[in-house]
């Protein structure tokens, strides 16, 4: 037990100091808000170049100097949703991980409430038909065993 | 007969699945549309590469079907692409090259202009100058406005300044072909 409070304890702390170096890098903005907001930001911008990075974890240079940019608007005043819309004129959506809701990609919302819908529909039907089936079938078997024995 | 349907509904699902999941596999994940196509060039006040006094901005590609090429002399397969372009220019397209440098940090700047233009000098007499002019993108602002993710990529912009094409890669005889000759034609037929 102590062992496992100990491990959690390191682990909590380990992610912690991860969190500092990770805003001890060259860009600080001295308000704790607008540091989170990079994090943040840079957390959920995608690298152009290197697919399945964001820019906070890669060191590309694109995304390097996307970082930049974020930090320069950020400084600028622009609020997270102008971040955002910047990004996304020259990169595309692609550039942002959260998906935009458009006739393309609602059915990545619409599919999976679909599936369970038509699995619902499914379980309903088949517990309804079953006993029905097997009682007739049981009684037909007993009807026949009864006749023989008779 | 109506058990049979009701078996057929899992297979034609099985079976679109398996289309969409197949088509998938020839799809190119970095092949994304870029957002500025049909799109004026982005505002911008740059330097020539080669002399530096010298400023361009946007209004330089009116009136022409321009190619605009992202390359630097560290980028390998720029280096490929360089005598193909070349070929293109002995034909009679315009291409302007936009010129990024790495090593130029816009946090540290560690290379004088000087180097950089010697090192150009010395790729181009190397391999060919397939450009009209170089516009040196300093800290690499105009390449974020453009979308740029690296190099080399290459815009094609038609006679009214507006971005008609963004290939990202090489520039080789089959994609010239398949992806610029018919917009190019098409826009110089104008």
């Amino acid at each position: 037990m102590n062992r496992l409070v100990c491990t959690l304890v390191i682990l909590m702390l380990g992610c912690f100091a991860s969190l500092v170096l990770a805003t001890e890098d060259k860009f600080h903005f001295g308000e704790p808000k607008k540091d989170a907001l990079f994090l943040e930001l840079t957390k959920e911008l995608r690298c152009p170049k290197c697919q399945n990075q964001n820019i906070a974890d890669s060191d590309a240079m694109i995304a390097v100097d996307l970082k930049r940019k974020v930090y320069e608007l950020l400084q600028k005043g622009n609020d997270r949703q102008q971040v955002i819309d910047f990004m996304k004129q020259r990169y595309g959506d692609f550039v942002y991980y959260q998906p935009p809701v458009n006739p393309m990609t609602i059915w990545l919302w619409l599919l999976p409430i679909l599936f369970v819908f038509v699995a619902v529909a499914g379980i309903v039907m088949t517990r309804k038909r079953q006993p029905a089936e097997i009682n007739n079938e049981q009684l037909a078997k007993a009807q026949a065993i009864l006749e023989r024995d008779e | 007969m109506k058990k049979v349907t009701l078996y057929l509904i899992p297979l034609g699902l099985f079976l679109g699945l398996i289309i969409f999941l197949y088509q998938g596999l020839f799809s190119n994940p970095r092949e994304h549309k870029s957002s500025l196509l049909e799109k004026p060039m982005p505002e911008f006040v740059l330097p020539d590469l080669m002399d530096i006094q010298r400023t361009y901005n946007q209004d330089v590609f009116l009136g022409k079907v321009t190619l605009l090429n992202v390359w630097g002399v560290w980028c390998i397969t720029c280096a490929i692409e360089l005598p193909y372009l070349t070929q293109l220019q002995d034909e009679g397209k315009h291409i302007v090259g936009l010129y990024y440098d790495q090593d130029i940090d816009p946090d540290f700047g560690v290379k004088t202009v000087e180097r950089v233009q010697l090192e150009v000098t010395a790729k181009l007499n190397q391999l060919g100058n397939p450009y009209a002019f170089n516009i040196f993108d300093v800290k690499r602002d105009l390449s974020l406005d453009l979308g740029v993710t690296g190099a080399p990529e290459t815009y094609l912009i038609d006679q009214q300044g507006k971005i008609r094409l963004h290939h990202i890669g090489d520039i080789n005889p089959r994609v010239w072909n398949k992806k610029f000759a018919p917009i190019y034609d098409t826009l110089v037929a104008q």
